[in-house]
């Protein structure tokens, strides 16, 4: 389960990122802190050591004079025995006496300064004080500069920033508790929508009824809307099924009619006609079973040839050639109409060849009816690509168009059709990317039949 | 006001045992050795038949060190640390100077020990594992016995301070003390002593007061008491007095009971010195229970490991004195001692006190004797 897959993992990664920074972040404050706390307590000492020092400053013999106090000295030095530094100024830093050369501070306008000096390769907290004498006739203004070294300071400091480093980790520890369980708090309704998903039976399409958070409502919804899509489809594939039954159903009925009919008789004759008649019905019930076969290659996604460049040009040729001998038998006037130049597209010629035979053989079936002159016109267009194949019988009403396309659906006129034809060459249109329309005869008579190609890119 | 200084501070490196023979350098192993060998300097104020059984037994440990002692004053040595000269700069530095020491270790010039002898060393005889107390002397009162037989027996401070103000005449001149204004080691007991109780400067006033001697060494006082000049002497170094004692029976040394200070050989080891190694092997010698036992036996110094229980140790004193001893604090309080002003200070104030009690209306101290000539009663 790697951080990049799980939301869990993600989640607590982007959490506990920010949350940990923000721990250093404390730390770092809380060193800061503690290092300040730390001066300022043993800032104190400076004061007061300072302090006591300038008191015992005095004035005698003409300069200022000292009776260091040796206290003054212990009190700088904790228990970390610090080395202790002082040093008394007068007036324009003139050293009066002490153990070592201070550096004066400046800046201030405050009585008394702190800093950090760096001395003879040590860092020294020094302390100056001024101060001036307050005798009645002499008020000489003096320095007075105390130092140790950082060693307590440290200490302290490093004990009061392991007090915060406890508490911290604590708090990072608690902070991430809390996470993890409002973490797995929050993902729970994923896992109850995961698991009404696995429990379910896999025949149901029935809708997800599943309270949950707004966010995973939104794809409760989506799941349902694939669902209701899935219902339609399978409702349409069960009238399919249905309607395909029925239809092989029927001319398998005549024939075992047609058969028990004839058993009864015993002329050859009638045999041979009964034969025959089974022979014709047997044939188109066949060719129905064919039809259905293509009709569900055709719908299934997921077995879909490779498309090669193709000229529509030799298409419509072949297919009219194929085509014409049944059409002179209907005394049809076939013809094919195409451009001088080939017009290349992406496709499988058979199954373009096979359209063009279905729809030449509707035009022959149902646009001859009525007419002296039947006519069918199979035309190819260059731009935008396309397949046409017009007749000039009685067409289709305009309300109609749409449902022809489906399976088993004949319009108003009876057949011998299959009512299969319509609904492959849309299935085959359909997979080259194409659209099959139906649409008016350029004479205003009859149906034209076209199938518009994607513009070629290549 | 500066060679008066100066000349102070000359007298306080020689507290010395005056009669010993003096060889300014020991050197081990007496012959020759390879010269990868490493070297150890040590700069010492303790003189050569002091230190020797200690040098000794270290270089039978180590005989590999080519080891050197350079016995100088305290002065001396205190100089020749700091001076950038051509001389070989020492690695260890053992010197009884305590405030000198202190101000070079508080000056970053001491190295610090990490070694187990070091971490396990009493707490009041170390500063920052840079400066070691090696040796535990207490500062004596020592007096003929047959002051005692006159005056009766004197024990502690007051009973020193009674003794003083009833028999000033008899005492007139036969007391003998440190001069702080000549010797450093009397300057720094009287730093401490004015801090520890305010009736120093009754005592202070009481010796004006008998006339009392100022010399600049212990080995001075032991001598003049020795030879019957002296009755009684105050704030003698207790290791040699001890030591003294025992070849001169008529002497009673007594460390005084209500407080008596105590004084220490402070040793550290240089930061400059240039290979630590020997160095720190003899500072752990030296705080061993081995090397403190040397001190113990073959010097007259106390020693400070509480391992050893022995006559002179800091164990032993202790169990008899308790809290009335005082070690001088290893801190930075030693660091006012040294402050110039201070010193004038505090020596105006003594000597004034001292003044004070020579001059003040006794009917026998109307012609006080210049106080620095004596003549042997």
């Amino acid at each position: 389960m790697s951080v990049r897959n799980s939301l869990y993992w993600r989640l607590l990664a982007w959490l506990l990122l920010p949350l940990l920074g923000l721990a250093a972040l404390m730390l770092w404050q809380a060193y800061l802190g503690a290092r300040d706390t730390a001066d300022r307590a043993f800032d104190r000492l400076l004061e007061a050591a300072s302090l006591a020092i300038a008191e015992q400053v005095k004035w005698q013999d003409n300069r200022l004079w000292l009776d260091l106090p040796p206290a003054a000295l212990e009190m700088l030095a904790t228990d970390a025995e610090e080395r202790v530094f002082y040093a008394l100024y007068a007036t324009g830093d003139e050293f009066v006496t002490g153990n070592a050369r201070l550096p004066a501070l400046e800046g201030g306008g405050t009585a008394l300064r702190f800093a950090d000096v760096g001395w003879q390769d040590q860092t020294l907290r020094l302390g100056v004080r001024e101060a001036r004498l307050e005798d009645w006739d002499q008020q000489e203004r003096f320095e007075v500069r105390v130092a140790h070294t950082r060693e307590g300071r440290e200490a302290l400091a490093f004990s009061l920033f392991q007090g915060s480093l406890a508490r911290v980790a604590l708090l990072a520890l608690l902070a991430t508790g809390v996470l993890v369980l409002a973490i797995r708090f929050a993902l729970a309704p994923l896992t109850r929508l995961r698991r009404a998903i696995r429990a379910r039976d896999p025949r149901t399409l029935a809708p997800l009824e599943l309270a949950l958070p707004r966010e995973l409502a939104e794809l409760r919804e989506t799941l349902n809307e694939l669902l209701s899509r899935m219902r339609r489809v399978r409702a349409n594939q069960e009238r399919f099924i249905g309607d395909a039954s029925h239809q092989l159903r029927t001319p398998l009925a005549g024939l075992s009619a047609r058969a028990e009919l004839a058993l009864r008789q015993n002329d050859p004759d009638a045999w041979r006609d009964a034969l025959q008649a089974m022979r014709t019905t047997s044939a188109s019930a066949a060719h129905l079973a064919v039809q259905l076969l293509s009709l569900t290659r055709l719908n299934n996604p997921e077995a879909t040839p490779e498309l090669e460049p193709l000229d529509l040009t030799r298409v419509a040729r072949r297919a009219t050639r194929h085509a014409l001998s049944a059409c002179q038998r209907a005394g049809i006037d076939l013809g094919v109409e195409t451009p001088e130049s080939a017009v290349i597209v992406s496709g499988i010629d058979w199954q373009l060849e096979e359209a063009l035979a279905n729809l030449i053989d509707n035009a022959r079936r149902y646009g001859s009816q009525g007419r002296d002159d039947p006519c069918v016109t199979v035309r190819v267009n260059a731009s935008p690509p396309a397949l046409e194949v017009e007749d000039n019988g009685p067409g289709i009403p305009a309300h109609l168009r749409l449902m022809v396309l489906r399976p088993f659906f004949r319009g108003q006129a009876p057949g011998e059709g299959s009512g299969l034809g319509l609904a492959i060459v849309d299935g085959i249109a359909r997979s080259h990317g194409a659209r099959l329309s139906l649409e008016e005869a350029y004479s205003g008579h009859g149906l034209r039949a076209i199938i518009r190609f994607p513009e070629a890119h290549a | 006001m500066k060679a008066r200084l100066l000349a102070a501070l000359l007298w306080l490196a020689s507290v010395l045992l005056s009669t010993t023979s003096k060889a300014e350098t020991l050197h081990y192993p007496l012959l020759p050795v390879r010269s990868d060998a490493p070297r150890l300097l040590i700069h010492g104020a303790l003189d050569p038949p002091l230190i020797a059984p200690v040098l000794e037994d270290f270089h039978r440990r180590h005989p590999h060190i080519d080891l050197s002692y350079r016995n100088l004053t305290t002065l001396e040595i205190h100089r020749a640390f700091l001076s950038d000269g051509g001389e070989t700069p020492p690695d260890v530095v053992m010197s009884s100077a305590m405030p000198w020491q202190y101000q070079l270790a508080n000056h970053g010039y001491a190295q610090p020990l990490e070694s187990q002898e070091a971490r396990e060393w009493p707490a009041w005889a170390h500063w920052r594992h840079e400066l070691f107390g090696i040796t535990f002397e207490p500062v004596v009162i020592v007096y003929r016995k047959e002051l005692a037989k006159r005056f009766g027996a004197v024990n502690d401070h007051g009973e020193l301070l009674r003794l003083l103000e009833r028999e000033r005449d008899e005492l007139r001149g036969r007391v003998v003390t440190y001069d702080p204004a000549r010797s450093g080691a009397g300057y720094t007991y009287a730093v401490e002593e004015a801090r520890l109780s305010p009736r120093y400067w009754a005592l202070v006033a009481a010796l004006g007061g008998v006339e009392a001697d100022l010399v600049g060494t212990t080995g001075e006082m032991l001598d003049g008491l020795a030879k019957g000049r002296y009755l009684i002497g105050y704030n003698l170094l207790g290791s040699y007095a001890q030591a003294f004692s025992r070849e001169h029976p008529e002497l009673e040394v007594v460390v005084p009971d209500d407080y008596a200070l105590v004084m220490q050989r402070l040793v550290f080891l240089s930061r400059s010195a240039g290979n630590p190694a020997p160095g720190q092997r003899f500072l752990d010698y030296l705080l061993s229970e081995a090397g403190q036992r040397v001190i113990g036996e073959h010097t007259p110094l106390g020693t400070v490991h509480p391992a050893l229980e022995g006559p002179g140790s800091a164990q032993a004193l202790r169990e008899r004195l308790g809290e009335a001893l005082r070690p001088i604090r290893l801190g930075p309080g030693l660091l006012a001692t040294l402050d110039r002003l201070k010193r004038e200070a505090l020596l105006a104030r003594w000597e004034l006190e001292f003044r004070r009690g020579a001059t003040s209306p006794r009917p026998h101290s109307l012609h006080p004797r210049p106080r620095s000539h004596h003549d042997a009663p």
